[in-house]
Order: structure tokens, then sequence, then C-alpha cells
């Protein structure tokens, strides 16, 4: 029986005290150990930030890669082998900024795997200036006037580009945040939670009371297949924020879409010298 | 006697020059004749102006002829733009609207007209190729059979078709031959004939690498498409990324998940790619890299060769690691060196970078069939994957040699701990300054022995007190040059180096140490002698550069040479 205690390491963790990063990793670690997720069964990729650290401070096999490139590595080590169980972990600037493109590349290939966004609407290991999800105006040293661009709405994005699986969680809500981990690990193709949550050192606006007179779970009424629903909630922000899945949909996953991917994952095949020679060779 | 003849096919994009130009070589192939054949094609799809050169020999030819016997013009600009690029006795077929002759050089034949006659518009190229072989001495016969096997799978209409075209530009240029020499019976060689973009795309898959995340840009667009058609029969998968920098992370995710893995692109491509291969250098990822390179910075000349990133190359990306840099000089070459890419980027776990140009990625060669494929591929990812709390696996432990032993994640209790950070044996973010150093100096301990598996340039007249000194592309190039000014009793030998990073100094030094030496590069300032001047303690060198997108000419470095040879 593995707990959440079997992911636990004793690598020194250096995130704020009081930092959503904390909830984040032990909703992680819970989502995990409900699915009996071995640790050395389980494959961690992310970014650099904050949320990109993540996968040094609990037991996993890990690539902690390029500030925005956490998505095309996770695809490349799918492509690869799609036998693995692979989590990306990335922050809001790491994922919705510097890795624009690939966000929304990964969701139209549609790869098995699930992307957990810690958005807590600021850059926190460069400490404290405005990311894409930063409200418009949002004063911070470097943005002095107010940040100029308008927020990005990354669950009415990752709508509008076809994503499967879309949900909102909190960190201040771990349990609720973990149902939505293990339903996005369940989901086949792409899954994206955006989890916002506070930046205690940075983020003065949006901290976790803020989130927490704002947020409400979408309960068992709210039809995740309702496409323009979902957009219509994604879009609510101000005075109330939905967390939960705001979308399901089954879709056909990127292994499933590619003839040498369907069967067995590319890893998996065995060098034939004879096959190869006659393929290569014997037209020329 | 060695007979030579070099023969240019002129006109618009889209008119089929490249189809003439295949179809005389593979005739020419038929009767155990050697071809060098290029294109010359602008950044457009239809229209501008486009050539195809091609030579002809009963020897083997590396580089390309351009003093033409025969010129064949699809269109009047053609003739305009090239009739003085014929040489005296030379002869130019024109397409015109009716047969007839200007001069005792210049043959108008209306080949859409015979064609129609023939059948199809569509076979105006299969009658220009029946006129050029007609002039040549080739018997009819000879391209029947090469037109039967051609067609046979379009069926029997579209054979007669092409047969009937064939006979009316053979019997249109009936009475102008050029007195080649050639014999044209049937002939077994074991030759191949590939371009370096199609030899790339074979040496890659010869050395089991399934994965191929790619962003279009020419010219290296030519490997990744001509590793589709293998996709039916070999577990491989070819990814269009979203650019370029998304296509080598890919390769160095699936690296990481122990599938080989290469992405191409050329210079401007590469640039975005350079944050990536510091990943894999600070990761220790293994990971190939071809950059078919093109003239300019930013966009540059799309569709033209150059040979400036070699120092680029050697250099991307920041800080200092270790990696290896290859420049295949032919096609055949190109296949044997991405197999050694792949075999030594996973020996060292080091960045490998092959650098084609557009001239090599397309030029298609006739070469002696050496190509293999070996029975088992010698992988270098550890087995045994064990570890525990107390005994964690160490990705980056301390190794003498530099090279840790390499793990699949999720093949065992060991865990694969992988950051782009600095890190400590485990794989930790560690900014410990002591660590810092031991990895620094672990990564480059790789050196020595990366050196050793490099090989020394090849030497042509080692005594000779004068070097033609170039890389990769160049190669058939400087060697024709070298043996036609040895003809003129001109005593000159070359250095062509085709692994060039990183260098083996003490080789390099006294290979070179006490000739005049010529640099024949494809880019403004000689970057191979700038190399050679900080590596090898090379003090001074002569030049024979060019950089205007066109490929060298052995006439031009002849001239140039002895301008110079002191």
């Amino acid at each position: 029986m593995i707990t959440s205690k079997d992911y636990d390491c004793n690598y020194e963790n250096k995130w704020c005290p009081g930092c959503g990063n904390f909830q984040i990793l032990a909703a992680m670690k819970e989502a995990f150990a409900q699915q009996q997720i071995p640790p050395e069964k389980l494959t961690l990729i992310s970014g650099i930030g904050q949320a990109g650290k993540t996968p040094h401070f609990l037991k996993c096999n890990m690539f902690h890669g390029l500030h925005g490139r956490a998505l095309p590595l996770a695809t490349g080590t799918k492509i690869a082998n799609n036998d693995l169980t692979v989590v990306v972990s990335c922050g809001d600037g790491d994922c919705y900024g510097e890795g624009g493109n690939h966000f929304l590349a990964a969701i139209r290939r549609n790869l098995d795997m699930t992307l957990l966004v810690h958005n807590n609407q600021i850059y926190g290991l460069t400490k404290g200036q405005a990311s894409p999800t930063s409200s418009l105006g949002m004063v911070t040293k470097l943005q002095n006037n107010g940040t100029p661009s308008s927020q990005f709405s990354a669950l009415a994005i990752a709508l509008a580009a076809g994503a499967g699986f879309v949900a909102r969680g909190l960190s201040g809500e771990p349990e609720h945040l973990t149902e939505l981990i293990v339903k996005a690990m369940n989901y086949k193709g792409f899954a994206l939670v955006d989890i916002l949550q506070p930046c205690v050192s940075f983020n003065k606006i949006n901290t976790l009371s803020w989130y927490k007179e704002r947020a409400y779970k979408l309960d068992a009424d709210h039809d995740p297949q309702d496409l323009a629903k979902a957009f219509q909630l994604a879009q609510e922000w101000e005075n109330s924020l939905p967390i939960g899945v705001l979308y399901e949909s089954a879709g056909t996953p990127f292994h499933e879409r590619v003839p040498n991917l369907k069967v067995q994952s590319l890893a998996s095949h065995k060098y034939d010298g004879k096959v190869m020679a006659d393929t290569l060779l014997k037209k020329l | 006697m060695k007979t030579d003849v070099t023969l240019k096919i002129a006109g618009a994009a889209g008119e089929g020059i490249q189809t003439i130009g295949d179809l005389l070589s593979e005739v020419c192939h038929h009767s155990g004749l050697f071809t060098f054949s290029v294109d010359d094609f602008e950044s457009r799809v239809r229209g501008g102006h486009n050539f195809n050169l091609l030579r002809i020999s009963d020897k083997e030819v590396a580089a390309p002829g351009n003093r033409l016997d025969i010129l064949v013009c699809i269109n009047k600009d053609a003739y305009d733009l090239h009739k003085q690029e014929l040489r005296s006795g030379g002869i130019v077929i024109v397409n015109a609207d009716k047969a007839g002759t200007e001069d005792k050089t210049r043959f108008d034949i209306p080949l859409k007209k015979l064609a129609e006659e023939a059948g199809g518009k569509i076979t105006a190229n299969t009658v220009a190729a029946g006129a050029v072989l007609s002039m040549l001495g080739t018997p009819f016969s000879v391209l029947a059979d090469i037109l039967k096997k051609r067609f046979a799978a379009k069926g029997d209409k579209i054979v007669s078709l092409n047969m009937a075209a064939a006979q009316k530009g053979f019997d249109a240029a009936k009475g102008l031959s050029l007195d080649t020499g050639f014999t044209w019976e049937a002939k077994k060689s074991n030759i191949v004939v590939l371009s370096g973009a199609k030899a790339a795309a074979l040496g890659a898959l010869a050395a089991d690498c399934r994965f191929f995340p790619f962003y279009p840009m020419s010219p290296a667009t030519g490997v990744i498409t001509n590793v589709v058609s293998y996709t039916k029969k070999l577990p491989v998968v070819v990814e269009q990324a979203e650019d370029e920098i998304a296509a080598v992370i890919m390769a160095i995710g699936a690296s990481f998940a122990g599938v080989r893995a290469m992405t191409a692109t050329s210079g401007g491509g590469f640039c975005l790619m350079t944050e990536g291969l510091g990943l894999a250098a600070m990761t220790e990822t293994p990971l190939v890299i071809l950059n078919a390179q093109r003239p300019g910075p930013a966009t540059g000349l799309p569709t033209r060769t150059g040979q400036a990133d070699l120092l680029f190359s050697i250099h991307a990306s920041q800080d200092d690691f270790p990696r290896f840099v290859f420049a295949p000089g032919t096609p055949v070459e190109t296949y044997e060196t991405m197999k050694r890419a792949f075999h030594l980027s996973e020996k060292y776990q080091v960045p490998a970078i092959v650098l084609l140009d557009q001239f090599l990625a397309d030029f298609r060669m006739t070469e002696v069939n050496t190509l293999t494929v070996d029975p088992e591929i010698e992988r270098f990812y550890a087995q045994n994957n064990s570890g525990d709390d107390d005994n964690p696996y160490l990705r980056y432990a301390p190794a003498q040699d530099g090279v840790s032993p390499q793990r699949l994640p999720c093949s065992g209790p060991g865990l694969v701990r992988i950051t782009g950070n600095e890190h400590d044996p485990e794989g930790h973010i560690s900014e410990n300054a002591a660590n810092r150093i031991a990895m620094t100096q672990k990564r480059a301990a790789k050196l020595p022995a990366m050196i050793k598996e490099m090989a020394p340039p090849i030497l042509v007249n080692p005594t000779a007190p004068v070097f033609l000194v170039g890389w990769g592309s160049t190669k058939g190039n400087i060697l024709e040059a070298v043996e036609r000014l040895n003809a003129q009793g001109i005593e000159v030998g070359a250095a062509v180096f085709k692994d060039m990073w990183p260098m083996d100094r003490q080789v390099v030094e006294k290979a070179l140490t006490g000739k005049q030496l010529i640099m024949v590069e494809q880019n403004a300032s000689g970057q191979l002698g700038r190399l050679l001047a900080q590596e090898a303690r090379i003090s001074a060198f002569d030049t024979i550069l060019k950089y205007d997108g066109r490929p060298f000419f052995p006439d031009y470095i002849v001239q140039k040479a002895k301008e110079l040879v002191k």
C-alpha cells in the first residue's frame, strides 16, 4: 500500500514559508498515492521557476529542464515511451509566457499526460514581475505604472485550442485539488489543471483569502461536456472563481493518431539488423 | 582516357528540369558511367530561373563541371542567361515554336510540339532527354529500357507515351553529335547515387534513430522528408514541431527516455536550438543536430549554399562544454558520419552536430557503394537500475573519464534525476562551489577520449610545399583542383577535414606546419583558418573564399590557386 509519505524526499525544500506550492506538492503526493503509482514508475517533467523545482521535492524520476520548455521535453519523452506516466509541473510565467507556443501545440497534440500549472499570477523566482496571468494594471517593481497587458485566460484559451480536459484547482483546497489531479491523470489525453495559489512574497493582491472569498466548487449539476458553459465559467474572474473540472470530453490521444505509436511504444521495439538492412539498402 | 561531359538544363521552376537530369543520370548509371548532378534554384515554387548541371564521366567525379558541352534551354531566357558558358564546339538546344538553326551551335527543337505529337504535353521532358542522349551517342534501345523500367508502375499507356516522346526527341537531334567516346553497354557496378539529404536520413535510420522532431527549413527539409517513406517499415516517428526550440527539446526528451532522436535545421533554426544544445550538454543527454548550412545571418539566401556556421557550431550556447562537430564531404561520408554521430553522442553523453550545406544536401553523386547496416547497435544505457534511500542512483557519479552510467527512467528502483541547473551527483540542484568545479571538470574530462575518436584530416601529397585546406562539402572540388594543378606541374597537396571538433592540436599542427596553406572555404573570413590559428598555432594562411551562395567549381580553385602559390 503506497501512501503519500512514500514520496517524501529529504532534499532541502527551498520555497518560502507559506507558499501555496507546499499544498500543491502535498496534493500531488496524495493523488499519486491514491493511484498507487510507485515513485520509480512516475516521471515528473518541469520547467524553470519556483514550480519548476517541484520534482526535486518528492521521490520520482524527473527532468527539470529549461524555462518554458517542459512541454516539448515531456512530448519527446512520451512519444519515445508512451508507457511512462508523465506529469508536468510549471508556473504561469513558465508555461503561459515563455512556453506559450508549446502550450498551444501540446493541447493540439493531445499526448496522454497531465499538466499542472502552479498559477500565482506573478514571477516568484525572479522576484515579483508581472506574469501573463497578472490582472491588468497590477503594480510591481518592474511594472510600476501597472502591467499594461490584459490578463491571459489560460482556461478559455485551452478550451478554444481544443483541450479535452480543463480544470481549475486552488492550493488552499488540497483535497479537492487531489481529486482534480487524479481525474486529470486518468483522462486519456492532454489534461490541464490550472492551480491558483498565493505567492506570499510578491503577490499582495491575490492572496489566499482573496482566492477563498471568490472560489466556489462546481457541483454535480455542472455538465463537463458543455463547452459553451465551460467557456462562460472560464471567463468568470473578478467576483467569483469556479474550481473543478470545467470541461471533459473524450478525444483521441496522440499515440492513437500516429500509426507507429498505436500498438507499442517506440522504446519497446527491438533493433533488427536484418530488417534494417533490407529496408534501407536493398532498393538503393 | 577520362571522358568528361557537362550539360546544363535550364528553365523556370515547375518545368521539370530535375526530371530531365534524373532521367539522363539513370541512363548513364545503367552504362556504368559516373554522374555529378547539382540543381540551382530560387526560393520559389513556380517561375523564376532554375537549372540542373549534370556532369557525366567514365571516372568518378566529385565536383560539378562548369564548361558546358551541352546547354538545354527550356525557355528563351535560359538561352540568354547561359549561352556564354558554352565551350567552343558545344551545342545548345532551345525549346522553340519550330525547328531550325540560327548558327552552327544553336539548334531549335520544338519540345512541346513534339511532345503533343507524341501524345501529351507532359512528356516534353522525355523529348528533351531523348534529344540529349541522341547527341551523346546513346543507342535508343538503352533509353527505351530505362523508360520501361521507370514508368512500368504507371502502366503500359504511360510507357508507350514516353517511348514515343523519347523517339521524337531522339530523331530531332539526329546529326547533332558530340564525340564523347562513351560506351553504352549495360554494366553492373557497385554504385550508389545519393544526395546528402537522403544519405543523412539513411545514416540516422541505420543508427536506429527513431524520432525526428523537426521544424521545416531549407535546405534541411529534404533530410526529414527522406525519412518519411521509411516510417511504413520501421518504428520511426516524424513530428513537425511548433518551432525549432521545441524540435530540439523533444529530441532531448526522447533521448532521456532511451530512444535515439535527432533534429535537422539550417543556421537560423540552429540559433533557436542553442538553448537546447546547452540543456543536452548540462544534463549529459545524447543529442544529434544536423545543420544544413545556407548563407547569411537572419534569413540570408534560403536555397543557396555556404559554410559559415563552423565557428558558430563549435561555440554555440553559453559556457564551455564538450561536443562533437562533423562535416562530411560526400553523401556516402554523410551516411557514415550520421551513424558515428549517434554512436559517439551516446557513448560520451554529449551533443553531436553534423554540418551539411545546401550543396551537399542536394547534389546527387555516383559513389562506390560501401553502405552497411550493423547487425547489432551498441547502446550505452546501463541495464541494471537499482537504488534506494541509502544508495541512490547517482546520475552524475564522479567518473575519471567523465562518463557516468546513464539509466532510463522507470527501468527499476533507481530514480533518474536530471536537471539543467548545476547539480550534485544525484541530479539535485546544487550551488556548492566545490561541486560546481567538480562537475565542470567531470564534463571536460571526456575530452581526451573524444579527441582520440577524431579522424585526422585527409592528406593528399603530404610532402607538397603548398596545401589547399578545406572541410566538408568542398572536398571533391579541392581534390580535383589538386589533381589538375599537379597535371600542370604545380606541386600542391591538400588537407581536408571531416571531423572538425574537438581538434587534435598536435596531429593538425604536425600535418600543416611549414606549408603554405590556402584555405578554400565557402565563407567570408576563412573560419577553419581562424580555428587552426587558434588551436594549432597556424600563423598565416592565404584564402580562396566564395560566399556568393553558389558552390565552388574546380576551375575556379585552380585559377585562384595559381595566383597564390608562391
